[in-house]
């Protein structure tokens, strides 16, 4: 095998494999990527045994054939030759051997037939579909996907196909939700929601930020996704199980409705969690006619105290928050203002843009 | 840093509340007391101390020892109303409160000096407002490490206080018997007294090597202790490793049925120390004593951390698979161990029947507060009330047990005999 290419193409696969390759594989191979010279070019491949993406770039083929070798060696490489054009050859023993000007590697590799063989990709359920829809939605959940890897259900985001062509994608952590629901063009047929595992969205986010206009393809089979743009396969392991029922716990209507601004909410709880007691970004919202009063308290720091101007006519209350939990909302929010919805010291808070439920976030209270 | 701690303990507790509450026991002498053959003595009035019967004393020998007393069977639901009310006073000088039972707590009042002026005239403001608004006689040691403060609340009673500046503790342990110090028993007070240590000044005058050579790792101990050296501090229930609540039983008990309602009470009341305290426990234990005194722990971790009695008392029920029941059992305890501080982030996914019962627990404590702990009980607890056992659901009643142990140990130590005298 021997190929020449653009040392900015292979550094565009090679990066596009670095989410996917494991760092500390058990099985070694996992740290690699298979590169396949063709007829009409070069696929470099990266399969973590969840995940895997097939990346296509334009090459000059001298002889086809097929070198594994370590994904972060090469990119290093890569990342510091001298010339615009690199040229990969595979020597005796799986040796690579990578040229570019006068520089010269000789990297060590593993027999490419080793490298485990990526699912049989479905292509006839393949739908088309928005790209840009799909990374605003992915944006808008990816944040509340729980860390807990013992919440194995909810490290992931749920995808549920709704009527009329809408899709909804909800996470949760346990402690916050967040729901968003578009049309997404196309019928996926799938009879249930699927969970897409963080990592593979995560991957997915990447690609559609490279170029979110492009054409893409999005499809189901029994337990993966697949994800097609021009240039590029995917294909993932869904998680199994069933997602918890989200609907129970979004509240209809909150009792104590209220606008307030986006950007100074966002300001006030960046300043006053600087006091909130053990890093635990608890603070204090107080809520009384036309009144909106953050506050934080540490034993050891002190108390701060930040009011908010705010439509509302209602009774006064006061609740606990995790500030980050709201920032992280706000962050993902489009309007200037942002509707609020709180019920008790008890119940969960709901934010939503005004008038609209097609974004719905719950944040639960914390005990303060 | 010098602190400033008090040792605040009622007289005669138990017998102390009869006779606020039966006027005519008055001066009387008067035994507190469970069952007239198998029972105990659990406290009695000074009037009947000469007389030779101490707490814990079975209540056969009391009988003979002081054939005129009077005999009051207990009334823990009063000792209890008494202890919170008790509680609540020292609240009102400082948070830093580690209760030792009923009737006796360490108070740590270094951070209210500023505020309360000294640490006598805090002691002393204590005691005149238990004895005006409680109607109940207390005594207090003010010392600057805690066993200096808990010996010298022993000397200054009946109704009244002592302190022992800071730097003289030394001076004023040293003439002291040596059983004094936390921690030696008739056994270790023979061995010191072989080596020629009668005093605590005996052990301050010797080397620590020398002690340390005759008496071990403990030598070292005892020997910071003469020193007036005693670096444990006064740990309110905020920030203890563990909230329990155990009860001795007037008989031993055989079977499930019997022990769930005192488990039960034990749970509720873990709970509300829980509550009180603003943490909650993420390990749930259950300690059981057979009636050949042995016991065993069992215990179980938690999802989330809970303050919830109920929950406390299904998990505790649980354990109970884990304990032999064909054997029959003096004292069962529960216990909330892990404790984290209570700004806990509430789930969305929790069932709802735990956020109401938050809602029913946080209701239930303001009715208690207002009313009293026999305002609003759980069925199973309300059957037992009518026997005047230990089992409502109250909150702060500190082991029953604890409180007849210390007992023991002051009768062992002669500590009631100082009293007596005085």
């Amino acid at each position: 095998m021997e190929f020449r290419i653009a040392a900015d193409e292979l550094k565009k696969a090679l990066h596009r494999a670095q989410g996917i390759v494991e760092r500390k594989a058990t099985m070694p191979i996992l740290s690699n990527v298979l590169i396949t010279a063709g007829k009409s070019g070069v696929t470099v491949t990266a399969f973590d045994l969840d995940i895997g993406i097939v990346s296509e770039h334009a090459a000059e083929v001298m002889k086809t054939g097929a070198v594994t070798v370590s994904a972060r060696t090469l990119l290093d490489i890569v990342s510091f030759v001298p010339d615009a054009q690199v040229t990969v050859k595979k020597l005796a023993n799986n040796y690579a051997e990578i040229t570019s000007g006068a520089a010269h590697y000789k990297i060590v590799g593993m027999a490419p037939e080793e490298f485990p063989k990526l699912p049989r990709e479905d292509a006839s359920n393949l739908v088309k579909i928005s790209g840009p829809t799909l990374l605003e939605m992915i944006k808008k959940t990816s944040y509340a996907i729980s860390n807990d890897e013992t919440r194995y259900i909810l490290n992931g985001v749920f995808f549920e196909p709704r009527e009329g062509g809408k899709v909804r994608m909800v996470a949760t952590d346990g402690h916050r939700l967040s729901l968003v629901e578009r049309e997404l063009l196309g019928d996926f047929k799938l009879k249930a929601g699927v969970i897409i595992p963080r990592k593979g969205l995560m991957e997915l986010k990447r690609l559609l930020d490279e170029a979110p206009e492009a054409d893409c393809q999005l499809g189901f089979a029994e337990n993966s996704a697949l994800f097609k743009k021009p240039g590029l396969s995917m294909v993932m392991r869904l998680i199994d199980g069933q997602f918890p029922e989200y609907q129970r716990v979004i509240p209809k209507e909150g009792e104590k409705q209220l606008m307030v601004s986006r950007a100074r909410l966002g300001d006030a709880l960046k300043r006053i969690a600087l006091l909130s007691a053990d890093k635990s970004n608890a603070v204090k919202v107080s809520l009384s006619e036309n009144l909106l009063r953050i506050t934080a308290n540490n034993p050891d720091l002190g108390e701060a105290k930040d009011d908010l101007e705010v439509a509302y006519r209602g009774g006064s209350m006061t609740v606990g928050f995790n500030a980050r939990y709201i920032q992280d909302v706000l962050a993902s929010m489009d309007t200037d203002e942002v509707a609020v919805e709180l019920g008790d010291e008890h119940s969960p808070g709901v934010m939503h843009a005004p008038g609209d439920r097609s974004y719905t976030t719950v944040v639960m209270p914390m005990r303060v | 840093m010098t602190r400033a701690i008090i040792h605040l303990d009622m007289d005669a507790f138990y017998a102390s509340v009869e006779q606020r509450d039966r006027p005519e026991l008055k001066g009387k002498p008067v035994i507190v007391g469970g069952h007239p053959q198998r029972g105990v003595v659990l406290a009695a009035s000074y009037e009947v101390r000469p007389f030779g019967v101490r707490s814990a004393m079975p209540m056969a020998r009391a009988h003979k020892a002081a054939p005129k007393a009077i005999v009051v069977a207990p009334r823990f639901h009063a000792y209890v109303e008494a202890s919170e009310a008790v509680f609540r006073i020292f609240e009102s000088v400082t948070p830093m409160i580690e209760p030792l039972s009923l009737d006796e707590a360490f108070l740590d009042v270094t951070a209210s000096l500023g505020l309360f002026g000294s640490a006598a005239s805090i002691a002393a403001s204590l005691r005149q407002r238990i004895a005006k608004e409680v109607g109940l006689p207390a005594s207090a040691g003010i010392a600057d490490v805690k066993f200096v403060a808990k010996i010298v609340s022993d000397l200054a009673k009946p109704n009244g206080q002592k302190e022992i500046p800071t730097g003289t503790s030394r001076e004023f342990l040293a003439p002291l018997p040596i059983w004094r110090l936390w921690g030696v028993g008739p056994k270790t007070e023979e061995v010191l007294g072989r080596l020629g240590l009668k005093t605590i000044g005996d052990v301050a005058a010797r080397e620590q090597h020398w002690l340390t050579k005759h008496l071990g790792a403990g030598g070292q101990h005892l020997w910071e202790l003469s020193q007036g050296i005693d670096p444990r501090e006064v740990v309110p229930d905020r920030e203890a490793k563990s909230v329990g609540a155990q009860d001795t039983f007037d008989e031993d008990l055989l079977g499930e049925a019997a022990l769930t309602p005192h488990i039960h009470s034990q749970a509720l009341r873990v709970g509300r120390r829980l509550r009180r305290a603003g943490v909650r426990a993420r390990v749930v234990q259950l300690v059981v004593k057979y009636d050949d005194f042995t016991s065993i722990s069992r215990r179980v971790t938690l999802p989330a951390a809970t303050d919830d009695g109920q929950l406390l008392y299904r998990e505790a029920i649980g354990l109970l698979s884990r304990v032999d029941l064909g054997r029959r059992i003096r004292l069962t305890g529960v216990a909330g161990q892990e404790l984290t501080s209570g700004e806990a982030q509430l789930g969305l996914f929790a069932a709802d029947a735990p956020k109401k019962q938050e809602k029913l627990n946080s209701v239930l404590d303001q009715i208690a507060t207002k009313f009293g702990n026999h305002a609003v009980v759980t069925a199973d607890l309300k059957r037992e009330q009518d026997s005047d056992d230990p089992r409502d659901g109250f909150y702060r009643e500190e082991k029953r047990e604890t409180a007849v142990k210390a007992e023991q140990q002051r009768t062992k130590t002669g500590l009631t005999v100082e009293r007596d005298e005085e």
